[in-house]
């Protein structure tokens, strides 16, 4: 009977498996640089290649990728893209394990974290495609700064986006609260807001999610008061700021304001058909801005965004930055044709149309003129808004922590643990702070 | 030669399982203890780190502890109520009731669909604050707390789930059942023992090796229960790490963490405990493991 252990077979199979392939990386990666082997591989001119494409999303972004990828095929009759899509939930795990194992899809969507990915050498070296297959020179410099390491290019951008707070404008008319002037409103005015409408609306309305364990709003809360999450090896706060982030969002717990930490546990803002901003119920949630689309696809309410609230040292956002890239997996067959794809996403007139901004405001200057004529309300919201953020955004760039994931996983922890009533704003306070340390330690080893 | 050959055509047969064994089975399990003593994120190679996954282990990592008391809890509470509602079925079927095959398809369906992330999901649903169950109990006046989404009571919900899944222990208990000899009843009826004490004294003893395997392979399933708790709590574990089941935190150190040194430890750690733990079965068995021929 003690042979019959499922779950550590196949976790010990993935191991094998894994670090078998891994190996095999190691010594492709270090045989040279990539373009060699490109070149050699165009040389073939294969007549019918199938190349694997990963993304996540809402459902809206899944129709549009998947109808620019259909006229992509119509354009290039010998390339089948096969799409493997999916919500953002293990989005990653998925990736990990699949490059691991060395069958990681041709074309990847990255996010922030596209830089981890490079340093690990899982990531094809675009620059040779650069200026042919793939134009760039309606593109902002820093737009491709953010994907090149060593003066090699990683990922084409896809969009510009910002971390915003989504609100529900049609909840605020419906409780007589004016909309706030998101250039000069601060926390003390998120709170009034949030407590007006709470007020206004009675039981079962809310102010405004939770957002006590929201990474974003948090770091951005710590450079709003002239503090920083990480940089440079070291913590940028301290427990004050932690027990004064907690007590803020405690004292709207306390008032009714926002979304009960049960009702939040089951309709958690991110899932965007659990979202009860969606359904009209919250007012105010964080999100990417450019995951506007999904949201307003699901409701007739009217959806806006604004920048986080400012404190003392301003509203501590970093300037907008490109939202996701394109990438291509280090170890796929057809270079040649993942460009081909890459450039047709960002250039083609058509594809633009298509896929709007669903990943943000497009990066090349001559499609954001051509969409321009086309764009939606929804997209006027967002454009608006990332100019908005570009002109009042006094943050100086968020440096990611080293154990990030684990950094919101704690975040998201003490939250529950504080809103529950389980601990103390105080005692969860001091934990985060020596959890925090002890991950810091780890990585400054 | 021709016992050679009986030998040769043996192991041919069993080729199969060999094959699986050595290179599915046996190889990945050398290579995770390798693994164990490494700092591994699964895209660079790993790194000999000797002991120190097994030494944070044990002295800081608080969700460890979290898990390792969620996990227990889980295992202690779903084994014994999972087999006793089983058997409680088993024996209402065990009656000579006309359709017993029928009921016993549909009671084992459950145990068909139940690991399965569909039934997960649906479980969600169903007790969710606003889920059927809770309106079923708004029907009779009660307002029932929300099962999935509070620390206090998530985890019973997963409990339940488990013992839903009673159907394929019932159908073992049942088969069990109907080994013990009818005489023996007559007898005892004829010698004026009721009901208890027929189950006491026959059914109990004369069903101690079926419970005996029943108890083992629920204890070892129970304790790697993983789709249930990542499901329902959304991959986190949560709220507060009430639902953080030691196979799900594993995998959240594995592919989320990226730690798959760690994981490959706390793989092992968790080998260990469970082979303690089914040691001690083993070697209390002699005690109360009654086998009708000697157990020989």
């Amino acid at each position: 009977m003690l042979r019959k252990k499922p779950l550590f077979a196949a976790l010990a199979t993935c191991a094998l498996l894994l670090s078998a392939c891994g190996n095999a990386n190691d010594s492709k990666s270090g045989s040279g640089a990539a373009s060699p082997s490109a070149s050699a591989k165009a040389s073939e001119k294969p007549s019918n290649v199938e190349l694997r494409m990963a993304w996540w999303g809402s459902q809206e972004r899944h129709d549009k990728t998947l109808a620019a990828i259909e006229l992509f095929e119509k354009q290039n009759p010998n390339i089948k893209i096969t799409a493997e899509y999916s919500g953002m939930d293990g989005y990653f795990d998925k990736l990990n394990t699949q490059i691991a194992a060395g069958n990681a899809p041709d074309l990847i969507q990255m996010g922030g974290n596209i830089m981890e990915y490079v340093g690990r050498n899982a990531l094809l070296d675009l620059q040779p495609y650069v200026g042919n297959a793939i134009r760039l020179e309606d593109f902002d410099q820093s737009l491709i700064n953010e994907a090149t390491a060593d003066g090699k290019l990683y990922g084409v951008t896809l969009g510009v986006s910002q971390t915003a707070l989504l609100f529900n404008a049609t909840m605020f008319n419906k409780a007589g609260v004016p909309v706030p002037n998101g250039e000069s409103w601060t926390f003390d005015d998120f709170k009034n807001s949030a407590l007006q409408i709470s007020e206004k609306l009675g039981k079962g309305f809310y102010g405004s999610y939770d957002l006590s364990s929201d990474n974003a709003s948090f770091t951005t809360y710590l450079a709003a008061h002239g503090k920083e999450l990480y940089r440079s090896g070291e913590l940028k706060f301290d427990k004050q700021d932690v027990v004064n982030w907690f007590s803020m969002w405690d004292e709207l717990r306390q008032a009714g304001a926002i979304v009960p930490a049960e009702v939040q546990v089951a309709n958690p803002p991110d899932a965007v058909d659990k979202s009860l901003i969606v359904k009209g119920q919250v007012a105010i949630q964080g999100a990417s801005a450019s995951q506007i689309f999904g949201y307003q696809a699901l409701t007739e309410d009217q959806l806006g965004l604004l920048p986080n609230p400012a404190g003392p040292a301003g509203n501590g956002m970093s300037p907008p930055v490109s939202g996701q890239f394109i990438t291509s997996y280090e170890g796929t067959k057809y270079p040649e044709e993942v460009a081909k794809f890459m450039d047709f996403m960002v250039n083609d007139p058509e594809a633009a149309v298509i896929l709007g901004s669903t990943r943000g405001v497009p990066p090349s200057a001559k499609i954001r003129d051509a969409l321009s004529a086309e764009s939606t309300p929804v997209d006027k919201i967002l454009y608006d808004y990332i100019s908005l953020a570009t002109k009042i955004s006094t943050g100086n760039g968020y440096e990611h922590f080293p154990y990030d994931n684990e950094f919101i996983k704690l975040l998201k922890l003490t939250s529950e643990k504080i809103a529950f009533g389980a601990a103390s704003i105080d005692s969860a306070s001091e934990e985060f702070m020596t959890e925090m340390q002890k991950m810091l330690a780890r990585a400054n080893q | 030669m021709g016992k050679y050959k009986t030998y040769l055509a043996g192991y041919a047969f069993l080729l199969p399982w060999l094959i699986g064994f050595f290179a599915l089975t046996l190889g990945p399990i050398i290579a995770s203890l390798y693994l164990s003593f490494t700092k591994y994120d699964l895209l660079t190679s790993p790194e000999w780190i000797g002991t120190k996954n097994y030494v944070s282990m044990f002295t800081d990592d608080y969700r460890l502890k979290d898990s390792i008391w969620v996990t227990m809890k889980y295992v202690f509470l779903s084994v014994p109520v999972r087999l006793s509602f089983a058997l409680a079925i088993a024996m209402l079927l065990n009656q000579g009731l006309r359709l017993l095959n029928l009921y016993r398809t549909i009671y084992y369906i459950p145990s068909l669909l139940g690991g399965s992330v569909a039934i997960s999901v649906l479980w969600k649903q169903v007790f969710d604050k606003e889920g059927v169950f809770n309106q079923g109990l708004a029907m009779v006046g009660i307002e029932g707390p929300a099962w999935i989404s509070s620390p206090s009571y998530a985890i019973y919900s997963l409990i339940g789930l488990s013992v839903w899944q009673f159907g394929s222990v019932m159908i073992i208990f049942l088969a069990g059942l109907k080994q013990i000899p009818t005489e023996l009843y007559e007898a005892a009826t004829v010698d004026g023992a009721g009901k208890v004490r027929q189950f006491a004294k026959i059914t109990m003893p004369l069903l101690t090796p079926v419970l005996f395997f029943n108890l083992t392979i629920t204890l070892i399933q129970s304790f790697q229960t993983f789709t249930k708790a990542f499901i329902i709590s959304g991959g986190s574990g949560g709220p507060i790490n009430s639902t953080l089941l030691y196979s799900l935190y594993l995998y959240i150190k594995g592919f989320t963490f990226l730690d798959m040194g760690y994981a490959s430890a706390m793989a092992w750690v968790l080998l260990f405990i469970i082979a303690i733990i089914t040691g001690l079965l083993f070697l209390s068995s002699r005690y109360w493991v009654f086998y009708s021929d000697g157990g020989k």
